[in-house]
């Protein structure tokens, strides 16, 4: 799902050549970004939009030869004239006076042609890992650039770059490429996407942009142009860039009299793998040339602020705020004169709002993190580790929504309950760490799911060894880590090829709460008062069927309910109650005589601690409910969710608790049926859940304020 | 030691009288830092200037009745107007065309002096704890009336009166700067000002006083309903000298920004220096 949506998109259409746009925001100042088209195109702004888009209205535009944009043929289509006339174009229809522009790679000279022959309409450019023919490239060019129209045997390497290659191979090209021109590691996202949008063009279309750019050839053409821009100008160039030479950067930035930023270490495209800098970088620029009126604030004095934590809640799924808001009421009973803000997103901000806990103003601004898991989804099936790499754009804008709070909001202590994006991009930005920093985590390590092969072993064991050396350079970013569970939780896997055993770096790296359920469940003495409150008869066996949250166990919900005429006639005294929760409408699911189907229920935690049996996800939350309760259970996991797979059996399985069921083999309503009468009822003997959870986790907390 | 030694240090002249000036740095805009109520000289700036000098040509000078700068005895000589004068003719002794202006206290009626009548020559204005007739509190207001008269055994404000400057000048100056600093932990930025206070004399003081008579409400909203240039106002919430209500109306009627420095007394940019230096970045990086 995409962090932000344009709200507007359309195309200019110049002599029959459709050049699409998007528009983020409005008034001015404006800014074009403008990608290296056609090998990108402009979803690879995508880190850099919903930030800047809270800022500036920002206008994308996709350069004809790829995205939404038609792909003409011949490179007299390509050619400078229409691509100055295609930004004016969009520029004019957007009615923009004046942007700044920001280019990347070959986009730049475009750009440099823009400010310099419209100077009225370009108040400045920032120019990311420039294409200008200002220093030598480097010498892996040459034999590319000499034999580009030769027919080539078996050509390696930079030797790709070859007209009849592309005709032949035109993948094996953005392949090769974008493998060197990423050479930071841990980059597998950043790759996958960048050869994604170079294989929505083709070769033709390669080839005619590549013949048809007339970008200045030689470093006089090139001093002539940098000369003629007028306007401020910011350059951001890394020293590992093997598409463009840092030189090059560093003399466009001298001959314009601009900014040079130089990223030690950065490849080729910081704006894809470094975006938390380069936001900061554009916005500081465009702040400076156009002005930044201060705002009315209120600074307070150090000895006189209020101990103040920001606190952040995962929102994929509800399980957490419940157990975070039990964590911040033993915090408060510690820490009376603490002050806590919630940054938090929808469904936990329903359960924040009903506990009468604050929330951020500015948490309207995050983009819904449930939203997209749910979007990732289908029938019983959500590959969370891919669904979390395919939210990095939504990570960033979220970082960038949580850094501004941050850097206003005096925090001493920032508590992130699985907050990926704060503990990620901390690691990656140090600098921009404000405050003590609490992790909360109850899973450590990405794992494989046996069908996605040795590359999605590879791709977990890459995103652990960053993980494990984010924290082994940065131990200054967590202040306390904190694991909600014991140590026997831990999964007995390793991290990954020549990576440590998750269970010993955990117990060097972590301290732990225990599991804190967020609700104390009833003695066995009480459950008889809670079922005739709740309408739970004694002679009913009372099976409960719930899906959490998310939209996901629609297909859960079905095969139960197919189940239910078999279980009734197994278990005359069955009663099924069925609960379809928030987004899941109760009229769309199948009927039966005798079934109930609910939509939400609150306080569903106690209807699932005095039932007879429960048929639910594979969820951590619910199915600890249910142990810490002593119910019986039948959990299924989500297919290719490797916490529910992995994490949560493993612990489940240390408590002793619930029947773990396969959906892909086992979903069949006549076997749900029989798992139903065999578990329905029965006395279990499950290892207990510490009831003291939140307040150790408090106290491991309090310790930093 | 002083933390910075000034680049330039001059003199001016005007109709006979004359004012000392420093000069700091190089750079872009210009900051002047005006000189305030003349019972402090130019070195109240001290935790300012070698900051900003590093990023900005930095000019100070001493107000007339203090300092280096010479101390007539004509109250007529302490005007607003004379004040501005002053400061343009430091501006044009160092070829400086636009400044940006930051003021502390009574400095604001020079700046806006400036701001209003010579606009051409400021790109910004920061009042720091700005003394504007806007919004007294009415203890001021019955204090100044008794300014003149002879009071027995004065007790707090009542200090603020001629005939005791004159009979027990360091008493005043002690209880003023008492009331400067509202923030705990103010030892030394007290013994500075007070020190500061007894560089110069009751009778020069009283001259400074009466110099202002002029700056009615009127004639000081007037003057801030001209203001055109981008306006930053930062005011203590905790200031027993100029409410902080002053500062309210001044942003106002400048159409500028607040900051509010909730618990600051009078003088942050002494007591808060950390947080006034990034303001004042802030504050001219942000006008371009």
């Amino acid at each position: 799902m995409r962090a932000r949506q344009p709200d507007r998109a359309d195309v200019v259409e110049r002599e029959g050549v459709k050049v699409a746009y998007e528009v983020f925001g409005q008034g001015e100042p404006g800014l074009l970004l403008i990608p290296a088209a056609p090998i990108s195109h402009a979803r690879s702004w995508k880190g850099l939009v919903p930030f800047l888009s809270r800022h500036f209205t920002v206008v994308t535009v996709d350069p004809r030869g790829n995205g939404p944009s038609d792909r003409p043929a011949g490179r007299a289509a390509y050619g400078p004239a229409e691509m100055l006339a295609d930004q004016l174009a969009v520029l004019d229809a957007v009615a923009l006076t004046r942007a700044v522009v920001v280019a990347h790679c070959h986009a730049v000279p475009w750009a440099l042609r823009l400010a310099a022959d419209h100077a009225d309409r370009v108040s400045g450019v920032v120019a990311i890992a420039p294409a200008i023919a200002l220093a030598p490239r480097d010498e892996h060019w040459a034999e590319p650039t000499e034999r580009w129209a030769d027919e080539v045997d078996n050509p390696t390497g930079w030797g790709l770059c070859n007209r009849h290659v592309w005709r032949q191979d035109y993948p094996a090209w953005p392949r090769f490429f974008f493998d060197q021109l990423l050479p930071e590691p841990h980059s597998t996202k950043q790759y996958e996407d960048a050869v994604s949008w170079a294989l929505e063009t083709d070769p033709e279309t390669m080839i005619a942009e590549r013949e048809g750019r007339d970008a200045p050839k030689d470093r006089h053409a090139a001093e002539a142009l940098c000369r003629s821009v007028r306007c401020p100008t910011l350059v951001i160039h890394g020293t590992e860039d093997r598409c463009q030479p840092a030189a090059g950067g560093q003399r466009l930035a001298e001959l314009t009299g601009g900014d040079l930023v130089v990223l030690e270490g950065a490849g080729h495209m910081p704006h894809g793998r470094e975006p938390v800098k380069v936001n900061r970088l554009v916005k500081e620029f465009v702040d400076r040339i156009e002005g930044e009126p201060m705002r009315r604030q209120v600074w307070t004095r150090g000895l006189r602020r209020p101990k103040r934590a920001l606190y952040l809640s995962s929102p994929i799924g509800l399980g957490h705020a419940r157990r975070d808001v039990a964590v911040v009421k033993e915090l408060k009973r510690l820490r009376p004169e603490l002050e806590v803000d919630w940054l938090a997103q929808h469904p936990v901000t329903s359960v924040l709002e009903a506990e009468g806990e604050r929330i951020h103003p500015a948490s309207a601004w995050l983009a819904n993190e449930s939203a997209h898991i749910a979007s990732e989804a289908c029938e019983h099936d959500l590959h969370c580790f891919q669904a979390l790499r395919r939210m990095d754009e939504i990570l960033v804008a979220n970082f960038m929504v949580f850094q501004e709070v941050v850097e206003e909001g005096l925090y001493d202590l920032v508590i992130g309950d699985e907050a990926w994006d704060v503990d990620h991009f901390w690691h990656e930005n140090p600098e921009l760490k404000r405050g003590d920093h609490v992790w909360l985590t109850d899973f450590v390590g990405y794992l494989p799911m046996p069908d996605g092969g040795e590359h999605e072993a590879f791709l977990t064991t890459d995103y652990n060894a960053e993980m494990i050396e984010h924290i082994a350079r940065y131990p200054r970013i967590r202040d306390s880590a904190i694991f909600v569970g014991n140590p026997d939780d831990i999964v007995p896997n390793t991290f990954g090829a020549d990576l440590p055993s998750i269970r010993d770096w955990t117990e060097t790296h972590f301290s732990f709460s225990g599991y804190i359920t967020g609700f104390t469940p009833p003695d066995p003495d009480e459950v008889p008062a809670i079922r005739a409150e709740l309408g739970y008869h004694d002679d009913e066996q009372v099976c409960l069927v719930a899906v959490g949250g998310s939209g996901v166990g629609r297909a859960l919900l079905e095969k139960v309910i197919a189940a239910y005429p078999l279980a009734k006639r197994l278990i005359p005294e069955l009663r099924m109650v069925v609960v379809a929760g928030p987004r899941i409408d109760p009229d769309s699911l199948p009927s039966h005589p005798g079934l109930e189907v609910h939509g939400y229920v609150n306080r569903l935690y106690r209807h699932l601690s005095v039932c007879d049996l429960a048929v639910v996800q594979g969820g951590l939350t619910t199915t600890m409910e249910l142990a810490a309760a002593k119910r019986p259970f039948l959990y299924f996991p989500l297919r290719h969710h490797f916490e529910q797979n992995f994490h949560v059996r493993h612990r489940l399985d240390r408590y002793g608790a619930g029947r773990c069921m396969d959906y892909a083999t086992t979903s069949d309503p006549d076997l749900i049926a029989a798992a139903v009468g065999d578990h329905i009822g029965e006395a279990v003997a499950y290892r207990d859940v510490e009831t003291d959870g939140a307040a150790h986790a408090a106290r491991l907390i309090a310790e930093l304020i | 030691m002083r933390a910075i030694v000034a680049d330039v240090e001059g003199s001016i002249t005007r109709d006979g009288i004359t004012i000392h000036y420093e000069r700091y740095g190089s750079g872009t805009p210009t900051l002047l830092l005006l000189p305030t109520w003349s019972l402090v000289h130019s070195r109240h700036w001290k935790l300012q200037v070698p900051y900003l000098a590093r990023h900005h040509t930095v000019l100070t000078f001493d107000g007339r009745g203090n300092g280096r700068s010479d101390r007539p005895g004509e109250a007529a000589l302490y005007s607003m107007v004379e004040f501005a004068g002053d400061a343009l003719a430091v501006m044009d002794a160092t070829e400086t065309e636009r400044v940006v202006l930051v003021s502390v206290s009574s400095g604001a009626l020079w700046s806006l002096q400036l701001c209003a009548e010579h606009s051409e020559r400021v790109l910004g204005a920061i009042f720091i704890a700005p003394r504007v007739p806007f919004a007294l509190p009415p203890l001021e207001h019955v204090v100044l009336q008794r300014f003149d008269e002879v009071v027995e055994d004065p007790v707090g404000w009542e200090k603020y009166n001629a005939h005791h400057w004159k009979a027990d000048y360091r008493d005043f100056v002690e209880f003023f700067m008492g009331r400067m600093f509202t923030e705990p932990h103010s030892t030394k930025q007290y013994e500075d000002a007070v020190g500061w206070a007894l560089e110069t004399d009751p009778a020069t003081v009283i001259a400074t006083h009466n110099g202002l008579q002029g700056c009615t409400p009127d004639a000081i909203g007037q003057l801030a309903d001209r203001v055109r240039c981008p306006t930053l106002v930062i005011h203590g919430s905790h200031d027993a000298i100029r409410s902080h209500a002053q500062g309210v109306a001044l942003a106002e009627r400048t159409r500028g920004a607040l900051v509010t420095l909730e618990g600051s007394g009078h003088f942050p940019h002494t007591r808060d220096p950390v947080r006034v230096n990034l303001l004042i970045r802030q504050f001219v990086v942000g006008i371009g």
